[in-house]
């Protein structure tokens, strides 16, 4: 059991003057932030995700920086991107020339006090502590506005690059609305270099009969720590789809929390790829509060090395959420000796007319599986890498941009060491 | 559809009404310490059991750390926490004579209230095959069939009487499993149980007999601390029934017991509950607190324990009969069929702890929730890091009952061996409408049809417990559903 990590980072890290503009918002975030500290593995929501490695280090602002994003760019989305380094805007980096008229695309630092919907995604438990550093102390972010009934063609890229020479801390923040019948495709990436904590804040209000896909991709430092909040509250009929690709950070978690109104429907799916000593922890919160809502969640999880992965899926209906329909798979594969997986699928339900199921499995690879691929030819390790390949690219069959899917097929098939079985995208 | 779909939820509502059968006080003069405790109290009930020394110290310790613990909230379960200088910690039945040489001397009041229960106690029992030790109040009155297992080298006994006369036993076994320190209420029972069952199955021997105890809470606001303790020594196995039935009160009552298992190479032993405590009225006023610790060991080779339980009663209920499966092959397993009613809440559900190689564990848990009431499943499948080769599979299902009551499903899984395979799966559902009018058609009251529906629901547990007791327990979820099924 480990004693309570007392450290100051909390107070530290809202050290430096609070930022002027959502004066109201932050200052609220700060009071609820008092006296608070990092949370341990005593507190049931961390019991298998430990910030001792945080609690020991220091972190100050991220100065501005610039940064080559070349290697960055995808060809459907180079007139569509707005780019921030160390939590502030780059504009030399960002070009939204080609984002349709009507759509705005903006970073926060040019919104004004009126975009009132920042902050308005109400707390879910389960966010908490980071979500309020971030709005106690972000600097900028981007915010995403999209009118009624307009269908985007273009894939529209958030980039979010940290560069560290010493650790630093940043706060990326996103408002994403779409009205009424909108449909919009959303890129997230995260990328750095060195130490640091980024605290990303991602709030989402999808209207009636609007439609987002929110492709979310975290490739940050191998010596980074990425503490994500994401809020999404989908109102009658709408839809949210978000995949989230976890491949850095010394210790990642996602806190993904979605509120579905009548007849909504949203999907969470995941993966995460882990090697060495890396820890990525996803805890989710789908709510269904209204009736007819389908939910569904595919989170898969390679652990290689020491690595750990952890999942607590939890899903809540509500007694008026009649005819939800709501499904969560957690699947993990382990590939080293050492590796190790805790996932918690949660239900609480209160309705009682639903179809709700669970599962969760967690494994090595199937001998009988290797078996037959290595009595057709394939070498052990070969037999091996393409499995691993397989169980990983089934999550991203259905990412939505060709240069993005190949991006992350190639990615996935070099960390599972399946490129040599040539090109499998 | 429609028309047919609202004069059901009436059948239902009128069907689920059932009050509790076994609800009435013996009067007997109690011999009870005063309310509340302290290390005096642990004394006297120590010192008024003859008990040795180290089992003083043992409760002392178990009390002393106790102080230190704070109760547990985590379990998803609302009630007004229990003031523990308010329980009564012993009583006993008044004795005419410390032994009763036969049934007839044996308080008419208490045999009584034996016959209500339907105890088979005497020629019943002989009819029935069964053994029973009653634990009434916390002392053991009577035991049949001693002589009969003693032959064959069986201790089936009072956990009093074992520990004079056989205290070496016990003390290397007790607390070996749920050490004294373990959680809240293990520590408490540990420091004020008063009475339980010994079993204790010497190497090779196969108990030619279910052995059963039955437990009743008598004496107003006594808490009740049972310990049991059952030993399988290298190929010996036993089947074990508990069955609970409890009057009715208004004021809660605390049950806090604690039952290790042990099972040495190649033992088996099987473990079966039927638990069906008050649970409160229908507006959740009175009602038994159930916060038991159950833990098997399974410390030899190839050892295999099995608890199977159908819990029914309670008001609240806090469970987790466990196995720590230690030695390579061993298995462990987990049969539940928990239901709960107006306003009951029961957090249960069970703990594999894999650390041998090659061990298995299977958990299979029906949950259903009807009324207001509120149903969890919690469970642990831990496999550590040398349990090379563990195997698991778990399949928890829900089903509720009207649109007041709750089931949730939280399986904690932590896998530490890349050669493990765990599967679990959990689904929710009702009783379909549909199911439902497909045997009305058929000619099949809603009732009865319902009855039907949750017995196959729960027909992989049910098929696990021994004979009498599937009959039993057929029988009272049809009784605890009545009057609420829609």
């Amino acid at each position: 059991m480990t004693l309570a990590a007392t450290s100051n980072l909390v107070a530290e890290l809202l050290a430096g003057p609070r930022p002027a503009e959502w004066g109201e918002l932050r200052e609220a975030a700060e009071t609820r932030l008092a006296g608070r500290d990092l949370p341990t593995t005593r507190d049931e929501d961390w019991k298998y995700t430990d910030l001792k490695a945080l609690a020991g280090l220091s972190f100050a602002p991220a100065p501005k920086a610039t940064v080559d994003i070349s290697g960055h760019l995808l060809p459907e989305m180079v007139g569509t991107r707005q780019v921030f380094v160390n939590g502030h805007h780059a504009p030399h980096a960002s070009c939204a020339s080609a984002v349709p008229a009507g759509v705005r695309f903006f970073p926060m630092s040019h919104a004004s006090e009126a975009c009132h919907a920042l902050g308005s995604v109400p707390n879910g438990k389960s966010a908490g502590l980071f979500e309020d550093l971030n709005t106690a102390r972000f600097q900028d972010g981007a915010v995403i506005l999209v009118p009624k009934n307009m269908k985007v063609a273009l894939p529209l890229h958030l980039l979010f690059i940290t560069q560290a020479n010493a650790p630093v801390a940043v706060f990326p923040r996103v408002l994403v609305v779409l009205e009424r019948g909108s449909e919009l495709e959303l890129v997230e990436e995260h990328h750095g270099s060195g130490t640091y904590l980024t605290c990303p804040v991602v709030e989402i209000h999808v209207a009636e009969g609007a439609i987002l896909r929110h492709e979310r991709v975290q490739r940050d430092d191998a010596e980074a720590f990425h503490l994500g909040t994401l809020k999404a509250e989908v109102a009658k009929g709408g839809q949210y789809h978000s995949r989230t690709l976890s491949f850095g950070a010394r210790l990642s978690r996602q806190q993904p929390w979605v509120r579905l109104a009548e007849g909504a429907e949203a999907s969470l799916d995941g993966l995460a790829l882990l090697e060495g000593q890396q820890v990525a922890d996803t805890h989710s919160f789908m709510h269904h509060t209204e009736p007819n809502a389908s939910s569904h969640q595919l989170h898969k999880c390679i652990v290689d090395g020491k690595a750990r992965a952890v999942f607590n899926g939890r899903v809540r209906v509500a007694p008026l959420a009649q005819g939800t329909d709501a499904k969560q798979q957690s699947r993990n594969l382990l590939l080293s000796e050492s590796a190790r997986v805790d996932t918690k699928p949660q239900l609480e339900i209160y309705a009682d007319d639903v179809k709700c199921s669970h599962g969760a499995t967690v494994g090595a690879l199937d001998p009988e599986e290797l078996f037959y691929l290595q009595s057709r030819g394939l070498n052990a390790d070969d037999a091996r890498n393409l499995l691993t390949y397989g169980f990983a690219a089934d999550v991203l069959t259905h990412v939505p941009v060709a240069s993005l899917r190949r991006a992350l097929r190639q990615l996935v098939m070099a960390r599972t060491q399946a490129g040599s079985l040539g090109d499998l995208s | 559809m429609e028309g047919s779909g609202g004069r059901m939820s009436t059948t239902f509502n009128v069907v689920t009404s059932q009050e509790y059968k076994y609800g009435f006080v013996t009067d007997i003069e109690a011999d009870s310490v005063a309310p509340g405790l302290n290390e005096d109290v642990i004394r006297f009930i120590s010192a008024k059991k003859g008990e040795p020394d180290w089992l003083l110290e043992f409760r002392l310790k178990a009390y002393r750390h106790w102080l230190t613990m704070a109760e547990p909230d985590w379990a998803k379960v609302d009630y007004p926490k229990p003031d523990f200088q308010k329980i009564v910690y012993y009583s006993a039945p008044k004795a005419k004579a410390p032994k009763y040489a036969s049934m007839d001397e044996v308080d008419p009041e208490l045999r009584r209230t034996f016959e209500k229960l339907g105890v088979p106690i005497n020629e019943q029992a002989a009819l029935a095959g069964v053994a029973v030790d009653v634990v009434f109040d916390s002392v053991s009155v009577t035991t049949t069939y001693k002589e009969k297992l003693k032959e064959v080298g069986i201790i089936f006994c009072s956990f009093s009487e074992a520990v004079k006369e056989h205290p070496e036993l016990v003390k290397k076994y007790l607390g070996s499993v749920v050490p004294s320190a373990d959680n809240f209420y293990a520590a408490l029972n540990s420091a004020v149980f008063t009475d339980g069952s010994f079993v204790f199955i010497p190497k090779g021997v196969a108990c030619p007999m279910d052995l059963s105890t039955y437990f009743r809470i008598n004496n107003k606001e006594s808490g009740q601390f049972e310990r049991t303790l059952i030993v399988a020594e290298e190929g010996a196995t036993v089947s074990y029934l508990e069955g609970c039935t409890a009057p009715q009160f208004d004021t809660n009552q605390l049950h806090a017991a604690v039952v290790e298992l042990v099972a040495l190479d190649n033992a088996f032993i099987k473990y079966s509950t039927v638990q069906n405590w008050y649970a409160g009225d229908k507006n959740g006023v009175g009602g038994i607190f159930n916060f038991v610790t159950k833990r098997g060991l399974c410390k030899g080779k190839s050892s295999h324990i099995s608890w199977t339980q159908v819990e029914t009663g309670s008001a609240i209920t806090w469970k987790y009969p466990s196995c720590v499966l230690l030695g390579d092959d061993s298995i462990g397993e987990f049969f539940s069929v928990a239901l709960t009613n107006h306003k009951q809440q029961a957090d249960t559900g069970t703990k594999m702890v894999h650390i041998g190689r090659n061990t298995k564990s299977t958990i299979i848990s029906k949950g259903i929730s009807a009324g207001d009431s509120s149903n969890s499943y919690r469970g642990l499948v831990k496999v550590q890091p040398k349990a090379e080769g563990a195997r698991n599979f778990s399949q928890c299902d829900s089903m509720l009952i009207g649109q007041s009551c709750s089931a949730s499903t939280f399986p904690y899984i932590e896998v530490q061996n890349r050669s493990a395979k765990v599967e679990h799966e959990a689904t929710t559902s009702k009783i379909g409408e549909e199911q439902l009018f497909y045997f009305q058609q058929r000619g099949i009251p809603a009732e009865e049809a319902i009855s039907m529906i949750i017995n196959g629901f729960c027909k992989d547990v049910f098929r696990e417990l021994p004979m009498e007791f599937a009959v039993e327990a057929t029988k009272l979820l049809s009784l605890k559903l009545e009057g609420s099924v829609g």
